[in-house]
């Protein structure tokens, strides 16, 4: 009975009812008196979200692991300082950002992903630190001291939190949108076997040019609302190597490859890390390192891995063999562990 | 700048060259053997650097007995950890998400213990031959630079011929070439891949002590010498000790000439041009993105690939 139950919830309509649903209560949170700082955090929590999703879609969808999405967060958040800073609109800022985030993602792009696999990781993690030497040498931006970000008018924390929500719906929208699209298919089939994508015509080159252009803008635009919201910007923050792991980290927790696992991950990085901060400020490095050793170790689905097997084990249908056998996550997580040795 | 000064920004990249081909060649026996990128090494290192500082501070050995004493105590740290933590990893030929991941927790882990152990003030070790040097001519060579460049340079030729001469190199070689052929000739996979494992956390101990006589540090030192690492890795080719002896040449003769070195260029006339020092670190990352997309396979490839032809 309980068993039914769950299924109809998880097949019918209310796939696409949720998400609209978890929207409006979002949205509608503030009415309800919140403290500032619970407006804060839940802000914080709305740009991770955005980062972590935007992340999926090439790492997840696409199998391309990137260290350097902090160059796309930095730069967004430079590119709408210095438009805020210009006097323009900072709405008109974010498109900006995500514009400088899409020219880099295009040279970032061109020569690594001629690159494969590991190859193209390690090549993110020199892209990323280069650009955070040359952004704490450049004048313009103020260098390694930082840059102020002045906007004209009072500050509005709702006006914040509300564009940081509906940028992280935005990014989910799309995500979900790409994951049910022919586009999505073919990024799948990237991720499981580039040269057979490659003879069933995919163009895997530019798929994943593409999707990394995607995947910058939000990172982007997530980059500058955090700079508006912030106020204060350095490349020691904003193109940190810490930056592009946190980035990184939220999808592995939410469980890579889904279009809600990222969410979760956001959700769960934004509001623990901040607990952990506050709480144990002397481990929390500990803490995580250890939380993401135990979920690669026990769980490399991460939560939504969890959540599908606690789901089937209430269901209580007949289980397969291999619970965990040919699955598309195995081509970025290594051959499967049958394999010879 | 003349001709002597060239020659001594050339002995001390060569100086530079010995350290840092020790930094690397820990990463490498691991890479080889097991197709990890070990991003723990940045923690090693950390590590041994720390190790130095309280064999020297409460025992008061010299920083070289130090390092001499870290590797077989992280030889053991690092079976521990390959026992612990490495070998539940899925096998693979090439390096997996997990195992980076997996490798970058423990890296988090020990930076904290490093953290709670001793703060993030920064560390140095003081001995009296460290402000000394040796003077050939005009050229002055400081002894800490010599001392540390003669350790590096006889752990690798040590290591050279346990990888050469003994049973248990032989093993690490074949698991390198071919691990399912090795396997099939007996090899044992799990007790070589422990073994390798302990090797290149005890090189990486090892290099950690050497390079705390030499620059400061604190529990965040790591980063910037496990990117360099990698680069001389992948320049080397990734597996092979004499590749990264090149690799390490080569980065630090590049790293020495950029910022010393005026580039000329052409404004109005010939100028020459100095590279801030503080773009410095961008040389080795520029370097690594310019090596993997033209050379995959490292120098070591390259010549493969002209031996091949000819």
């Amino acid at each position: 009975m309980a068993g039914n139950l769950v299924a109809n919830f998880s097949a019918g309509r209310i796939r696409l009812l949720l998400p609209l649903l978890l929207l409006a209560v979002v949205l509608s949170l503030p009415a309800t008196q919140l403290g500032p700082n619970v407006v804060r955090l839940l802000f914080g929590t709305a740009v991770w979200i955005t980062c972590s999703v935007a992340w999926n879609l090439l790492g997840g969808f696409t199998g391309q692991v990137s260290f350097g999405f902090a160059v796309f967060y930095g730069l967004g958040a430079y590119g709408a300082a210095l438009m805020i800073n210009a006097g323009y609109s900072p709405y008109l800022a974010f498109l900006v950002a995500a514009g400088v985030a899409v020219l880099a993602s295009f040279l970032v792009g061109l020569p690594t992903f001629r690159l494969r696999g590991p190859y193209f990781a390690i090549a993110t993690i020199g892209v990323g630190e280069t650009t955070r030497v040359i952004m704490n040498n450049l004048d313009i931006t103020g260098g390694a001291s930082g840059l102020r970000v002045i906007e004209a008018g009072a500050f509005r924390q709702l006006d914040h939190y509300y564009t940081a929500i509906v940028l992280a719906a935005l990014a989910v929208a799309v995500s979900a949108l790409i994951a049910h699209s022919k586009f999505g298919l073919a990024l799948r089939a990237i991720k499981q076997d580039q040269d057979a994508a490659a003879d069933l015509g995919v163009n895997p080159y530019r798929s994943k040019l593409w999707i990394h252009a995607i995947a910058a803008a939000f990172t982007g635009m997530a980059g500058g609302v955090y700079a508006r919201y912030h106020a204060f910007i350095y490349p020691g923050d904003v193109f940190a190597f810490q930056t592009s792991i946190s980035i990184l980290l939220m999808p592995v927790i939410g469980g890579i490859g889904t279009v809600w696992g990222p969410v979760l991950g956001g959700v769960i990085f934004g509001i623990v890390e901040e607990e952990l901060v506050v709480h144990f400020p002397n481990i929390h490095l500990l803490l995580y390192g250890s939380l993401l050793i135990m979920i690669i170790l026990f769980e490399p689905d991460g939560l939504m891995g969890l959540l599908r097997r606690l789901l089937r084990l209430v269901r209580s249908k007949p289980k397969r063999e291999h619970p965990r056998s040919p699955d598309p996550e195995q081509v970025v997580w290594g051959s499967s562990r049958a394999q010879g040795h | 700048m003349t001709a002597v000064d060239y020659l001594s920004l050339l002995i001390s990249a060569l100086l530079l060259a010995g350290i840092y081909a020790a930094m690397a060649v820990g990463m490498t026996v691991i890479y080889g053997v097991m197709k990890i990128v070990n991003l723990a090494h940045a923690g090693f290192l950390m590590l041994g650097a720390y190790f130095a500082f309280e064999m020297y501070d409460r025992f008061h050995f010299d920083p070289i007995l130090g390092a001499v004493a870290a590797l077989p105590v992280f030889f053991v740290f690092g079976m521990g950890v390959h026992w612990l933590l490495v070998r539940w990893l899925p096998k693979s030929d090439t390096p997996t998400l997990a195992s980076l991941l997996l490798m970058f927790g423990l890296w988090q882990v020990l930076q904290n213990i490093g953290y709670l152990k001793w703060g993030n003030t920064a560390y140095s070790i003081f001995t009296p031959r460290s402000l000394s040097s040796i003077h050939i001519g005009e050229i002055s060579l400081p002894k800490d630079k010599l001392v540390v460049f003669a350790a590096a340079v006889v752990s690798l030729v040590l290591l050279q011929l346990i990888f050469h001469r003994s049973w248990f190199g032989r093993s690490m070689r074949s698991l390198i070439q071919n691990p399912y052929a090795a396997q099939i000739v007996g090899v044992d996979d799990e007790r070589t891949s422990r073994l390798s494992f302990g090797l290149g956390t005890a090189f990486a101990g090892f290099a950690g002590a050497l390079l705390a006589m030499l620059y400061p540090f604190t529990p965040d030192f790591g980063p910037p010498f496990l990117l360099r690492s990698f680069v001389i890795i992948v320049l080397g080719g990734l597996e092979s000790i004499s590749g990264v002896a090149l690799g390490a040449l080569i980065l630090a003769v590049l790293e020495t000439f950029s910022i010393n070195v005026p580039l000329p260029w052409y404004w109005h006339g010939w100028n020459s041009y100095y590279l801030p020092a503080s773009y410095q670190p961008a040389v080795s990352f520029v370097l690594l993105v310019v090596v993997l997309l033209v050379l995959p396979k490292g120098i070591a490839g390259l010549l493969e690939k002209k031996w091949r032809v000819t």
